[in-house]
């Protein structure tokens, strides 16, 4: 095949470029509504053709193609292999469902040229991601995903989300660099920077080294890890989803995280091995950091009263379990984690396109007003129901059987304290979990007080804080407050359908893993 | 002795006679007369170059009737005809790019005296790359200095003078050094042609005699041109140069004028002195420290600037820092690194100072930063630009920029103890870029009507400025080039400097 | 060292020392006149440096005028043109310096160069 790996990479990039380019300033994509439809079904089309052909390519054959040398001994070079399909599947999957969904909720949003634009823009980026086939052919993807993908959390065009998407980028920049200058190091120790199942690392040459090396592994997790929302550069989630429009949150979380678990699976397994850090210190401080991300991440989703604020600490924490799996460097641990990134694509995807419906009808984002929105939008709500429970591990949805290998993995691995600690973490983190998202659940289909609900809370919010002001404001206010759900209907089914899949999948993959089970244990065999 | 040998002379002449005449014609007669001479000039040095690549070795062209030692030569390689042919470009792009903005800025009966002031400055720096005599080169770096302070002061404002003032003043600092330098060279040496000087002081070096007046040499020397290429903490000059000048001098000056000093810096390593003797003396290291200051220093001074154009002349500072760094290295290696950077840094500054005036021409020409806001939407050809550009300090892969990173990283390694320093150094330097240009880049993408900022409503299309238009888009090309087919460049580099010293 | 040495060079001594003065008023003084004396005078002590170079002791300057062609006669000619060259550029870096101070003074009616500044700022420009 060759060349045809660069199709799925520049049809969706030359389209997106297209779009953008007669973009004004005052209008930036709103036009009228036939020029909407254009757009959409361009956007459809471009989209599914790229997803199919490059599922193709991925699919048929171990298709490798250099396309030129960037300097000498470093060529651009794409390779397909057992990672990079599955990457590439989950990645195109969710991306089309989401694309769908978007066409509706980017209505509320405007903009839709720039929107849909840099959306097609980073697929194409993320499909080179999966399929690169060494180190720096992987860097460069990685910055062009980052800077791509920068404009779709920028996109309402406020002071907030500039800041957010300024954030965005440093931490991605910080963490690109900490990869960077790893991978600096690794050329000078490797055989070869070509991604090969069970590392390339030249082990005469890096003897007397090992030190530095180790180093150089350290910043290559903690940098990539930023993607990933690994303490302690997680900090950018929390504020760039809550700005961004739903399906840029969703793919962000489901998705772009995951490109940053991708290029950690890539300098561990694939140039480094497993080997070399295996007892080291560097384990010890992965293991860690990773288990304290997961759970402070549940802690503070837990606390945390913005929905999509709540959703970005969970993909902090969620992301981070992907991050243990593979860091006890155990076979077992390492199909949980790929298992998890399949699983957590689809639920993370299904729950924010759910808050993106609370807003896109009800302009509701936070936790509390959510009171009594099951009777309103039951459909939507059951969706983020089967969401919530996969996500919390409740089997037989798919977070159950991750989350049962990620802990298998963890006792299996010869960690020492970590063999238990791990999975206590993790069934802690379950129970934060399942606290904070099937509050909502509850909330929204049983909601405490049956009449009015609303105002009750806010007036009593109105008290608490003349309370604390103590301040002489008359309840008025209070009493204007009328219910904030009436006239709120069911979300239209352009964006009830893509969540109803996503639901699905976050169900149906747990109740028949098999296939994916075996494909993945085949990935992790190949690799320890 | 083929035709083709005599360009390198013909080019400086040329250069150098343009100015006179460009001084008596009209100024749109002298600018077309200054546009093809610099074309011509283009021509002949590619030819030059292709005429050294295809011998593979350097040669030596007699001025005059004398012999060495004690005639005056030009020495022309492949890294001499490559920087001759990419001066030409950069300087061609500066000019064509920086028109429109000399006719608004500079009164009409002045123009064609910046045409002279052009032409001096593109045969001083030819000379400056071609000449073996150490004292040809002071003189031509005095040349350099004096066109370069006509052009910063041809637009007649207060501040641009003054600017001018404290320019000339820090140069002439240098140029003393220089001077005393090579002086003290001749005096240890009895030479002044570079490769007999090189010769004596490897007698020198090897007996140990003289080693201190020797040391002090190599110290004003080099100390003298790192003040007139504005390595930290000589800096001070550089922002009101840059930022008060007309647009292609702010340009030329910060891609070109400097690069011409540290290609003298380069010569004086590897053809004057020899590169082992300097990486024996302690000055490398002075470099080093210096250059590294310079990346963290500038940079910093950019994020807290905002004014532009003083903005990207304070990222300039950080960016000479990389070059002397890279020196500071003691490797080839290294040397290579700055070689490209220098090629990378004036094809990206050069291509950031005409975009940004694009900008700041739909923005009511005002420099302050807020005031650029959705400035990418009312230009595009210049937000692109723009963007492109600051991609490229970032260190974005596929820019050139990139490229340069990655060779200064990898000439660390060969190096003892100074591995960590040059990374921490490169990792903060980056950040830090990506600090102030990602801001701005974003800045200038934010729709204006969103952020609640008034600014001017004038759109310019392509179809308005197609000569702008279209430097800034050569100038898109020559970094992607820089950026995605470095290895033929850098192979031309390592190849001419294996013949250069 | 040995301070017989030094006594021995008088001469480049001198030049040193005048260079480091011409090089600090250049540097240092605020008043624009005063820094292109200095430059001056930097400029200057580089050319009796250079001179002394070529100077041999009892030695004719290297111009034949009856007709003695002998190398013994004359001091070395190179330093010579050397300092030539060097007070040509010199005096058109003096003219430069001096007609942007003039332009300064007209301006600004001061030659302090950090009296400008403060005006320049203040313009706010």
């Amino acid at each position: 095949m060759g060349i045809w790996i660069l199709i799925p990479v520049f049809l969706p990039v030359i389209a997106g470029v297209l779009f953008l380019l007669p973009v004004k300033q005052e209008d930036i994509g709103d036009g009228s509504k036939e020029s909407l439809t254009r757009l959409h079904t361009v956007t459809a089309v471009v989209l599914i053709v790229s997803a199919v052909l490059a599922l193709l390519a991925a699919w048929t054959g171990d298709n490798t193609y250099t396309w030129f040398e960037l300097m000498e001994g470093i060529p651009i070079y794409f390779q397909v292999d057992d990672v990079s399909r599955l990457f590439v599947t989950v990645f195109s999957i969710a991306w089309v469902l989401v694309c769908f969904y978007a066409f509706t909720y980017m209505e509320h949003e405007g903009k839709e040229r720039r929107f849909f634009g840099f959306y097609l823009i980073v697929y194409g980026v993320l499909v080179a991601l999966c399929f690169s086939g060494n180190l720096v052919t992987m860097y460069l993807f990685y910055e062009l995903m980052t800077l791509t993908s920068m404009p779709m959390v920028l996109h309402s065009g406020t002071r907030e989300s500039i800041m957010a998407a300024l954030k965005y980028l440093f931490y991605s920049m910080c963490g690109a660099y900490l990869g960077l200058f790893a991978i600096f190091f690794l050329y000078k120790y490797c055989d070869s920077i070509t991604f090969t199942a069970g590392g390339t690392l030249n082990l005469a040459l890096a003897q007397g080294h090992t030190g530095i090396l180790l180093a150089a592994v350290m910043a290559a997790l903690i940098g990539f890890g930023a993607k990933a929302g690994m303490f302690p550069l997680h900090a950018w989630l929390p504020t760039a989803h809550p700005v961004a429009p739903a399906p840029a949150s969703a793919v962000l979380s489901g998705i772009i995280a995951k490109a940053g678990v991708l290029s950690i699976v890539r300098v561990v397994f694939y140039i480094v091995g497993a080997d070399f850090i295996r007892g080291t210190w560097v384990q010890t401080a992965w293991m860690t950091l990773s288990l304290l991300t997961v759970f402070m991440g549940s802690m503070l989703a837990f606390r945390e009263k913005v929905v999509k604020k709540r959703l970005a600490y969970s993909t902090v924490s969620q992301v981070s379990y992907i991050l243990f799996g593979l860091s006890v460097l155990s076979p077992t641990g390492m199909e949980g984690a790929l298992l998890h990134v399949v699983f957590h694509a689809f639920i993370k995807c299904a729950l924010f396109l759910t808050a993106g419906i609370f807003i896109y009808r009800a302009g509701l984002s936070e936790v509390d007003q959510l009171e009594g929105i099951g009777k309103k939008m039951p459909k939507t709500l059951w969706c983020f129901t089967f969401a919530s429970l996969a996500l919390v591990g409740i089997p037989p949805a798919s977070g159950f059987i991750s989350k049962w290998y990620l802990a298998q993995g963890a006792l299996e691995a010869n960690v020492g304290v970590f063999g238990w600690a791990g999975p206590a973490v993790l069934l802690l983190s379950a129970l934060l979990t399942a606290g904070y998202l099937l509050s909502i659940v509850t909330n929204g289909f049983f909601p405490k007080v049956k009449s009015n609900a609303h105002t009750a809370i806010a007036a009593e919010k109105n008290s608490l804080l003349e309370n604390s002001a103590g301040g002489t404001q008359t309840e008025t206010s209070s009493c204007q407050v009328s219910d904030p759900l009436a006239g709120v209907t069911e979300a239209p089914l352009g964006m009830l359908i893509p969540l109803a899949i996503f639901a699905a999948l976050s169900i149906l993959l747990g109740v028949f893993p098999n296939p994916l089970i075996q494909f993945v244990s085949k990935i992790a065999t190949a690799v320890m | 002795m083929e035709f083709v040998q005599n360009f390198p002379f013909l080019t400086i002449i040329l250069a150098l006679f343009s100015g006179p005449l460009c001084s008596v014609l009209k100024s749109k007669a002298a600018k077309w007369v200054n546009t093809i001479v610099i074309a011509l000039i283009l021509v002949m040095s590619v030819a030059v170059l292709l005429f050294t690549l295809q011998t593979g070795e350097a040669y030596v062209y007699r001025m005059g009737h004398f012999s060495a030692p004690w005639g005056n030569e030009i020495r022309v390689g492949v890294l001499e005809a490559f920087m001759a042919v990419f001066f030409c470009v950069v300087m061609l792009l500066c000019m064509l790019g920086g028109r429109q903005e000399l006719a608004e800025e500079v009164e009409e009966t002045k123009q064609n005296l910046y045409y002279v002031m052009i032409g001096l400055l593109l045969s001083s720096l030819l000379a400056l790359i071609y000449t073996n005599d150490l004292f040809t080169a002071y003189v031509f770096v005095e040349i350099n200095t004096i066109s370069a302070c006509g052009l910063i002061m041809i637009r007649q404002n207060g501040r641009a003078i003054e600017a001018a003032t404290r320019y000339m003043i820090m140069s002439l600092l240098g140029s003393g050094l220089l001077l005393m330098g090579i002086c003290y060279l001749y005096d240890l040496t009895g030479h002044l042609l570079m490769s007999n000087i090189k010769e004596q002081v490897a007698v020198l070096a090897e007996t140990g005699e003289y080693h201190i007046p020797l040391l002090i040499s190599i110290t004003l020397m080099s100390v003298g041109l790192a003040i007139k290429s504005a390595l930290f903490p000589f800096h001070s000059w550089v922002p009101d140069a840059y930022g008060y000048s007309t647009l292609s001098s702010s340009a030329i000056l910060s891609s070109l004028v400097s690069k011409g000093y540290i290609f003298l810096v380069v010569k004086i390593f590897y053809r004057v002195i020899g590169f082992d003797v300097i990486r024996e003396s302690k000055v490398i290291n002075v470099l080093f420290v210096f250059g590294v200051m310079g990346m963290i220093f500038g940079s910093l001074s950019a994020i807290r600037e905002s004014n532009i154009r003083r903005m990207i002349a304070w990222s300039s500072v950080a960016q000479i820092g990389y070059i002397y760094m890279g020196f500071g290295l003691g490797t080839t290696a290294g040397i290579i690194a700055s070689l490209f950077h220098i090629l990378s840094h004036a094809a990206t500054k050069s291509m950031l100072f005409v975009s940004a005036s694009g900008l700041m021409d739909v923005s009511n020409h005002d420099t302050d930063f807020f005031a650029l806001t959705g400035s990418g939407y009312r230009n595009k050809a210049a937000g692109v630009a723009f963007t492109a550009g600051s991609l490229s300090m970032v260190g974005i892969p596929l820019f050139s920029g990139f490229i340069s990173k990655v060779l200064f990283a990898s000439a660390a390694y060969d190096t003892s103890g100074k591995l960590i320093p040059a990374m921490i150094a490169l990792a903060l330097s980056t950040l830090l870029n990506a600090i102030y240009f990602m801001k701005t880049v974003i800045r200038i993408y934010t729709p204006a009507h969103r952020a609640n900022i008034e600014t001017d409503s004038r759109v310019i299309t392509v179809k308005e400025q197609p000569q702008k238009a279209v430097v800034l888009a050569l100038f898109v090309v020559l970094n992607l080039i820089l950026g995605l087919f470095s290895e033929p460049i850098v192979n031309m580099l390592t190849q001419g400097l294996e013949m250069f010293g | 060292m040995n301070f017989a040495n030094l006594l021995d060079n008088y001469e480049e001594a001198v030049a040193m020392i005048l260079f480091v003065i011409g090089f600090s008023n250049l540097l240092l003084q605020p008043n624009l006149i005063k820094k292109i004396i200095g430059m001056n005078i930097m400029d200057t002590a580089i050319y009796l440096f250079l001179a002394l170079k070529g100077y041999i002791e009892g030695h004719k300057a290297p111009i034949v005028t009856d007709g003695v062609q002998s190398v013994d006669a004359y001091i070395n000619p190179i330093p010579s043109g050397l300092v030539l060259t060097g007070i040509v550029v010199s005096v058109s870096v003096s003219a430069l310096m001096l007609s942007l101070t003039i332009r300064l003074y007209r301006r600004y009616h001061t030659l302090n160069l950090d009296e400008i500044s403060t005006q320049i700022k203040k313009e706010g420009m």
